[in-house]
């Protein structure tokens, strides 16, 4: 079995950004039970939590959980040990954003949605998708 | 009585109706609905990075020229409602992000204003509104879907219980027609996924739509024009996706209140709903 790398910065970074301590997930799953596109993500929350803790930067830049959290809040709601997980998403998210990572490219949005869609869907993904 | 009253792009646009039924339903409880002058966009969603507070900047603009006006503000999008009201509980929690930012802006504000959404200004009023209601809505079965942003995080925007909700439900009976509870009423519908990830969205709002037909609603209402959007608009591609799935329609909570309080149809905006809310309505003859 080879060795983890642990990245403590990476750890650090992640808590800045989200305000949250990372050791006061218990990994109980809540936020998995009852995330409502847990089964779109290849790395549920709890999952990309573990990756934090465990402070492996790869794992966590690579899951495509966080870019399938609409931040509905349902598990921040739910988190026994109050934790606010869309924060943890949030924090990955802004990472590759302002490395210019993952940026909406609205040439790729449906053309029809672009015309029929209400501005808040288009502003929010766009401010959701910017740095 | 006059409120200050802040639309949000969106009801100038594609959810005209919802700015419509307002509207009329206020002038018809003898409300003027005073829209605050030359407002902006309140940022949609708020900012969940602790180390940005650009984004609150829109939010403490809108919050200090409604203050200009009055101590509180009406916000019927619940986009609009949550962000203001986060931003605002964040202003007061963080007096130092507070001061920072009034240092850089011509405005001032203190923290204080009140952001009000219409079913709660309903629930402070709720004599007025009996007094008022002409049509009885009694056999039509409604769906509260209340979403996300109406309820959290319950701690910042104290709205109603964020799990178990009834502020839409008491609405709905004080105007005559029969709430159906449904399990998912609190759960995502997509949101903005609709954009980057359309799938995760129809997905989300087929399950919820199904999970209020099983519990025998004949409408579902809401007050998100977002929500709105997904449960209306995207029912074409659920039935391609799931060929059994019966449409069905939605209202904006203002547009059922526009209906008992006898309303013109000309003002309540129902031609641009997607799926047709003609024959239910005709149905239980409130047309």
């Amino acid at each position: 079995m080879s060795k983890l790398l642990i990245d403590k910065d990476f750890k650090r970074r992640i808590e800045e950004i989200s305000d949250q301590k990372l050791s006061d997930c218990y990994q109980c799953g809540r936020c998995t039970a009852g995330c409502p596109f847990a089964n779109f993500m290849d790395a549920p929350p709890n999952q990309v939590i573990r990756f934090m803790q465990l402070g492996l930067k790869d794992d966590v830049l690579d899951s495509q959980g966080p870019w399938f959290c609409a931040a509905c809040l349902v598990c921040q709601t739910r988190c026994p040990r109050g934790v606010d997980i869309p924060r943890l998403m949030e924090a990955v998210r802004v990472i590759h954003l302002r490395a210019k990572e993952g940026l909406i490219d609205v040439s790729e949005i449906d053309k029809e949605l672009l015309l029929d869609a209400p501005p808040l869907a288009l502003m929010s993904a766009f401010s959701k998708y910017t740095y | 009585m006059r409120i200050p009253y802040y639309p949000g792009c969106t009801l100038y646009t594609k959810a005209k109706p919802l700015n419509t039924s307002m509207h009329a339903c206020f002038s018809a409880i003898g409300v003027e609905l005073a829209e605050l002058p030359h407002w902006y966009c309140c940022g949609t969603t708020f900012t969940l990075a602790r180390d940005n507070r650009m984004s609150l900047i829109a939010p403490l603009r809108i919050l200090a020229k409604a203050q200009q006006e009055n101590g509180k503000v009406l916000v019927p999008c619940s986009i609009c409602y949550n962000t203001l009201k986060r931003a605002n509980y964040m202003l007061n929690e963080d007096t130092e992000t507070l001061d920072i930012i009034n240092e850089h802006l011509e405005e001032s504000y203190d923290g204080n204003e009140i952001v009000l959404h219409p079913l709660e200004f309903l629930r402070e009023n709720e004599e007025l509104i009996k007094s008022k209601v002409k049509k009885n809505l009694k056999d039509l079965k409604v769906g509260c879907y209340y979403g996300c942003l109406l309820l959290r995080p319950q701690q910042e925007i104290q709205f109603d219980d964020a799990e178990s909700p009834t502020i839409f439900e008491n609405f709905v009976s004080l105007i005559g027609a029969t709430p159906i509870d449904f399990p998912l009423k609190v759960e995502c519908c997509g949101s903005y996924l609709v954009v980057t990830s359309p799938d995760a969205a129809i997905e989300a709002s087929y399950k919820l739509l199904r999970n209020a037909q099983g519990n025998g609603v004949d409408a579902v209402v809401t007050s998100c024009p977002l929500c709105f959007y997904n449960l209306d608009a995207l029912q074409e591609k659920m039935k391609k996706a799931h060929p059994g799935f019966k449409q069905i329609p939605i209202f904006y909570f203002s547009q059922i209140l526009a209906i008992a309080l006898g309303v013109e149809e000309k003002n309540l905006g129902l031609e641009q709903n997607k799926v047709s809310p003609y024959e239910i309505l005709k149905e239980y003859d409130l047309l």
